[in-house]
């Protein structure tokens, strides 16, 4: 008999997105069971309803073969069910096991017993290799310390079911390693544990058991060990996934953007981009590489006009920019897709056709002396709708119900509903599915393809391999390579120069920055 | 999940609209148990009291006529409150352009024009260009120099006041000697009533009217998009080429406008008729209350005051018949705000109906068949 079983579950959020549709899960005892699929699958609602988070609109779960329903996460934990999330609960200027025992503290008499407290704590933390001292407070831990005191959380409430949610999300990959350890500790011990995930390697490593989910259906049910990671992704996306996407060769002749002696301040005074030249032509994409904080996020900030500069220039198609406001910039054909879609990209409050029109609010197919025109902008949201394939109730739905993916897409389908001269993009794919970043991947380059001039910034090097002409490596502040790429490009060579290990002479620079 | 339903779409507005209702409803009525309570211990009369408060106010037609004044008047500054809110700035200053309002039209009609026809609208004007400017100054002092608008707004406030307080004992023409009100307007100059002997004049109307343009203008217009992707997130705003502080300054002058039109309800109305020291009562303020309830919707707006002004009237009225001070209304409204803009939903309360029902019927473990 299955230890946990939910069938037929279904949840439809009040905004009308189909999260769960017909989901069926079964939990053997003592396994480690993944449920795997895209963002925006339906993995993380149904966890919320194993967990009394949610209530389904459809379907059941049997727990020891009993019907069971939790109206709230306390009763989900009276039955032996633990939930780890991405994001923890946990007071950061507690100590660890007082994190661990609040609200079911040990007592004497009236009073919290906290020595009793530590050694609970401790000998949890020994039994199953969480390995993490009780004492220290919690903020002054690393995050792979602190989810482990989550853990030990759930496992102090005498939790047989442990769910953890993308729990190597967080992680660096020695933690990883540990965490790994911990969780077969747990189940050699006879807890069970299902592990939400998107990285296959690790769902393949570590788990018994694999449910693939998919637009908010079960797709399957495979055991670990019949499975590749291809065949996985496979199921995943519901077609082969090939994450590549061929450039076409386009004239390169004319500059479209040129940016010289560049140079910004940050708000604590730092000099953060010191006197960089760059060029990039038409049907062209740039590559900036970089560990993150090298200057290339107000690098293309400058050339957006989001951050003031303190020298040079930047023209576009000759003309120089360097003065004027972010509307003008964009009249004259600059698109950007920022790196933090819902600090910068969106307005998660306001309606997918609020967002797609926004930037286009001088226009008289949308705006006439002052008066909006609704048909137009509902109608052309709903055409980017379709081209961009944003999965969305309507135009009239608040963007903060869509998946992360979804919301990229919006930023996209607004950036490049007409053909920029020049896009800045940066993070295109962060937090985003396969499937939208195959998707994303494929609509940068049209838009290349088609005679813009792409600068591209992301803190992904495949990505940038995957997508760039040519590519500048940047260090502190300044360029200190540049490659024209090739199949010979590789990750490795990058992060020599990306590490400050080793810089160019201008002559070896001068061939790739034309 | 059938097809013969409204769409999805139309469904979840529904849904938002019902949830809205039910929150604001659920606050209200909580809200009265909480001040019945405190009735019941401060009075000897609870009961009488209650149902003053409750009952009172659509007692009589000049009681009505006293609620419908003040649901006009919340109206008008609910609006005012509404608008800033939605561009997300926290200007208190309806206030102070109440009396820079009332100070202008008083000027307009004491003088030569006074007594013509064109009293009321330039009356109306003049308060309403004086309210804007009055508002435009905590919005450009916060983009030039960063001032914080609540700050600055609150202190504008104190300065109208004692404005208003120092003109009526220096320039302004007095009925008497030692007394600190203003001749009486030319008739021309105040606004005729809609029905005899009540309050009931033409500021209801331009109630009605403000709620319309202030509707139409923050969803119908360019700028009211502006405004309100300002107020969702203004650096958003700024990368899609809107400018933030050109929205916020002129977001912050609208409604100032909306506060000196206040101004003129207040002293061309059937209430004064005068200019006088303190006549605006606090009601500018109660236009948080009515705008936080409203959900910052002008289209609610009314609503809410109509609802608010009927439970303001009646706490007046028990003030005055019973035992029971009119402060008791400051705990319904102080509840209710804490109810509206905390988390607080219905769910609460049918939560704690089903598991009543559960521990009846299953027991707890919940076996559920």
């Amino acid at each position: 008999m299955a230890l946990l079983e939910a069938i037929g579950i279904g949840k439809t959020y009040p905004g009308g997105v189909v999260a769960n549709d017909g989901v069926n899960l079964t939990i053997e005892r003592g396994e480690v069971h993944a449920v795997v699929g895209e963002n925006g699958a339906g993995k993380s609602t149904l966890m919320k309803i194993l967990f009394g988070i949610e209530q389904p609109n459809a379907g059941r779960l049997v727990l020891d073969g009993k019907d069971v329903r939790f109206a709230r996460p306390r009763e989900a934990i009276d039955s032996g069910i633990g939930m780890v999330f991405q994001h923890f609960s946990l007071v950061p200027s507690f100590s660890v096991y007082e994190n661990v025992v609040m609200g079911s503290e040990p007592r004497s008499g009236i009073r919290f017993d906290r020595k009793k407290a530590i050694a609970e704590v401790q000998a949890l933390s020994d039994k199953f290799k969480l390995h993490v001292d009780p004492l220290p407070p919690v903020g002054a831990l690393p995050v792979g310390q602190q989810q482990r005191v989550e853990i030990l959380k759930a496992l102090y409430r005498d939790a047989r079911i442990l769910i953890l949610d993308e729990p190597t999300a967080v992680l660096a990959p020695q933690e990883v390693q540990e965490l790994f350890v911990a969780i077969r500790s747990l189940v050699a011990q006879g807890h069970t544990v299902i592990f939400i995930a998107h990285k296959l390697p690790e769902v393949l490593e570590i788990s018994d058991t694999i449910t693939v989910m998919r637009q908010g259906r079960t797709v399957g049910q495979v055991r670990s060990k019949d499975v590749t990671e291809d065949s996985l992704a496979a199921m995943m996306v519901g077609r082969e996934v090939v994450l590549r996407v061929d450039r076409k060769p386009t004239d390169q002749s004319q500059r479209v953007a040129e940016v010289r002696g560049l140079r910004v301040v940050n708000a604590r005074g730092t000099e953060v981009v010191q006197g960089i030249d760059l060029t990039v032509h038409a049907g062209e994409t740039v590559g900036l590489v970089g560990v993150e904080g090298n200057g290339q996020a107000e690098t293309l900030e400058a050339i957006a006009g989001l951050r003031a500069i303190t020298a040079g220039t930047i023209a576009l198609s000759g003309e120089p920019i360097t003065g004027m406001s972010v509307l003008d910039r964009r009249s004259r054909g600059l698109a950007s897709i920022p790196e933090d879609r819902i600090a910068r990209g969106l307005a998660p409050g306001a309606t997918v056709a609020e967002n797609l029109v926004a930037t286009r609010l001088d226009e008289p197919r949308f705006v006439r002396s002052g008066l909006l025109d609704l048909k137009a902008i509902r109608l052309s949201a709903e055409k980017l709708i379709e081209r961009f394939s944003i999965r969305v109730g309507g135009p009239n739905y608040e963007v903060a119900t869509l998946s992360g993916g979804n919301m990229q897409k919006v930023v996209v389908a607004r950036e490049l509903s007409e053909q920029p001269k020049l896009l800045l993009v940066n993070q295109p794919t962060r937090g985003v599915d396969l499937g939208a970043t195959q998707f994303i991947w494929r609509t940068i380059t049209d838009a290349r393809d088609e005679g813009a001039a792409v600068l591209l910034s992301s803190a992904d090097l495949h990505e940038l391999l995957a997508l760039s002409d040519r590519l500048m490596v940047f260090y502190h502040g300044e360029i200190v390579a540049a490659f024209t790429n090739t199949p010979d490009l590789t990750p490795e060579t990058l992060g020599t120069y990306m590490l400050g290990l080793a810089r160019q002479t201008p002559e070896d620079m001068k061939g790739a920055l034309k | 999940m059938s097809g013969n339903v409204p769409t999805i779409d139309e469904n979840s507005r529904w849904a938002a609209f019902r949830r809205e209702v039910g929150r604001a409803l659920g606050a209200a009525i909580m809200a009265l148990i909480v001040a019945f309570i405190v009735v019941l211990f401060t009075s000897k009369t609870p009961l009488d009291a209650m149902m003053q408060l409750l009952t009172a106010p659509a007692s009589k037609p000049r009681t009505i006529g006293l609620w419908i004044d003040d649901a006009a008047k919340l109206t008008v500054t609910g609006l005012a409150f509404s608008l800033v809110f939605q561009a997300r700035q926290f200007a208190m200053g309806v206030q102070g352009q109440v009396y820079i309002g009332a100070i202008a039209t008083s000027y307009v009609v004491l003088g030569p024009l006074g007594s013509t026809w064109a009293a009321i609208p330039l009356g109306l004007t003049a308060a309403m260009l004086a309210g804007a400017i009055y508002g435009f100054l905590p919005g450009i002092a916060k983009a030039r120099l960063g001032a914080n608008e609540i700050v600055s707004s609150l202190m504008l406030n104190y300065i109208a006041i004692e404005l208003c307080n120092l003109l009526m004992r220096t320039d302004l023409p007095k009925a008497s000697a030692g007394v600190l009100t203003s001749v009486d307007f030319p008739k021309e100059a105040v606004f005729p009533p809609l029905i005899p002997n009540t309050r009931l004049d033409l500021g209801i109307g331009l109630a009605i009217i403000a709620v319309v343009v202030v509707w139409f203008a923050l969803y119908r217009t360019a700028w009211g998009l502006k405004l309100r992707l300002v107020g969702h997130n203004a650096k958003f705003a700024e990368y899609a080429g809107i400018r933030p502080t050109f929205i916020m300054v002129s977001a912050m002058a609208a409604s100032g406008a909306l506060g000196g039109l206040l101004g003129a309800m207040f002293v061309q109305g059937q209430t004064y008729g005068k200019l006088t020291v303190l006549f605006e009562g606090g009601i500018a303020f109660e236009g948080i209350l009515v705008a936080i309830v409203a959900r910052s919707r002008p289209l609610a707006v009314p609503i809410v005051a109509l609802a608010y002004g009927y439970l303001r009237q009646g706490a007046q009225l028990m003030n005055i018949r019973t035992d029971v001070p009119a402060e008791v209304i400051g705990v319904v409204t102080a509840i209710i705000i804490l109810l509206v803009s905390s988390s607080f939903s219905l769910n609460f309360i049918t939560r704690l109906f089903r598991r009543r029902d559960r521990a009846t019927s299953v027991p707890a473990g919940s076996v559920v068949k």
